[in-house]
């Protein structure tokens, strides 16, 4: 999933500021799970921005809503009339959503309520941590499951570095050492045969380092 | 119009953690939430209660080890400390939030800490989000 926070709100108020009515819209899939964007996070950031502007006895009018996913269009239809009936759309997607909905209202303004962080998965109960950096050409099979390219400080593809310390990263003492977790994958796989073989330097033009990308399945296309 | 300046109070509370008894509310005006377990405590009914005027607002919880349901009371907890942040962040004053663990026999404490509300309320004022009318 993609992951995200809530943007501070002093940001928040600032940037919805000029506006008389504001929707604060939720996603409910991805944020949702990461507690920054669902339905739950949108009552709490709406009653937060009252009791604030309330304070600066400024009037702005929060309409609460929140469809299943502001990436699609289908779901997106959902909010259009919510969206007709207020100035601006305070968005509590990650940035993909924000991006479908101006595309989809072009003549709205959409703000962004949360800062887009990463794709990751929940390591435990309020614990989110990131697992891939969608580079376009994936070497998971090769390295037992753990990316090095996402969760490797230094991104090293003929690991380990020698800075692993009881399993933890040299860089940082609270992330774990990637390549130890490759080697004790490998190991109990029976594949350490996998790391005999030299890995070349990563073609990046398949990640965001070759320009913004765009996935065509022309049999999809009508 | 009249201007009320008696403090105003919503009170959270477990079930196995309060009992209201007359003279408990002396001096506030006071609204009682009964919750099953503390762990309903959600962030958006507290920072709803200072939007409904209240100028304080008290969780009461059973002892970490004594919910009934394990985890109520650590989980209420954790909620109150992220509502005070968001109070500070929006100028309400996260101190405006308080929990605390009681018994609902100890009535002597939980006057106590309702008494003491009031008393800190002097210091923090009333509700900044809201004025004073009635």
């Amino acid at each position: 999933m993609i992951t995200a926070s809530q943007k501070p709100i002093d940001e928040i108020v600032d940037l919805i500021k000029p506006y008389q009515k504001v929707l604060v819209l939720g996603c409910g899939t991805c944020v949702k799970t990461c507690f920054a964007g669902g339905e739950d996070e949108v009552a709490v950031l709406a009653s937060a921005l009252r009791l604030k502007f309330k304070q600066l006895a400024q009037n702005i009018k929060f309409e609460e809503f929140t469809i299943e996913r502001q990436c699609e269009n289908e779901f997106i239809q959902e909010a259009a009339i919510a969206i007709g009936r207020n100035d601006a759309i305070l968005s509590l997607a990650c940035g993909a959503g924000v991006q479908a909905m101006a595309k989809r209202f072009e003549k709205d303004v959409v703000l962004p309520g949360v800062n887009t962080t990463f794709i990751g998965i929940r390591e435990s109960p309020g614990v989110f941590t990131e697992e891939c950096s969608g580079c376009g050409n994936c070497g998971l099979a090769t390295f037992g499951g753990v990316c090095p390219v996402t969760r490797c400080s230094k991104k090293l593809l003929n690991g380990p570095c020698g800075g692993s310390r009881n399993g933890l990263c040299e860089i940082d003492p609270d992330t774990e050492c990637a390549w130890h977790k490759i080697i004790e994958r490998l190991t109990a796989l029976g594949q350490m045969d996998n790391l005999k073989t030299y890995i070349p330097p990563k073609n990046w033009d398949t990640s965001l380092s070759g320009g913004p990308r765009k996935l065509i399945r022309e049999d999809h296309i009508i | 119009m009249k201007i009320s300046n008696t403090p105003k109070l919503t009170l959270f509370h477990c079930l196995n953690s309060f009992k209201e008894t007359a003279s408990m509310f002396d001096g506030c005006e006071a609204r009682t939430v009964k919750m099953a377990c503390s762990s309903m405590t959600k962030d958006v009914h507290l920072l709803r209660a200072f939007e409904s005027g209240a100028d304080a607002v008290l969780v009461l919880v059973c002892s970490d080890k004594g919910c009934r349901f394990a985890e109520g009371s650590i989980r209420a907890k954790k909620r109150v400390e992220y509502v005070k942040t968001i109070l500070d962040d929006i100028g309400m004053d996260g101190r405006r939030l308080n929990i605390f663990n009681t018994a609902a026999k100890d009535e002597g404490s939980i006057t106590n800490i309702i008494q003491d509300t009031i008393v800190q309320l002097e210091t923090l004022g009333p509700n900044p989000a809201l004025n004073r009318r009635n």
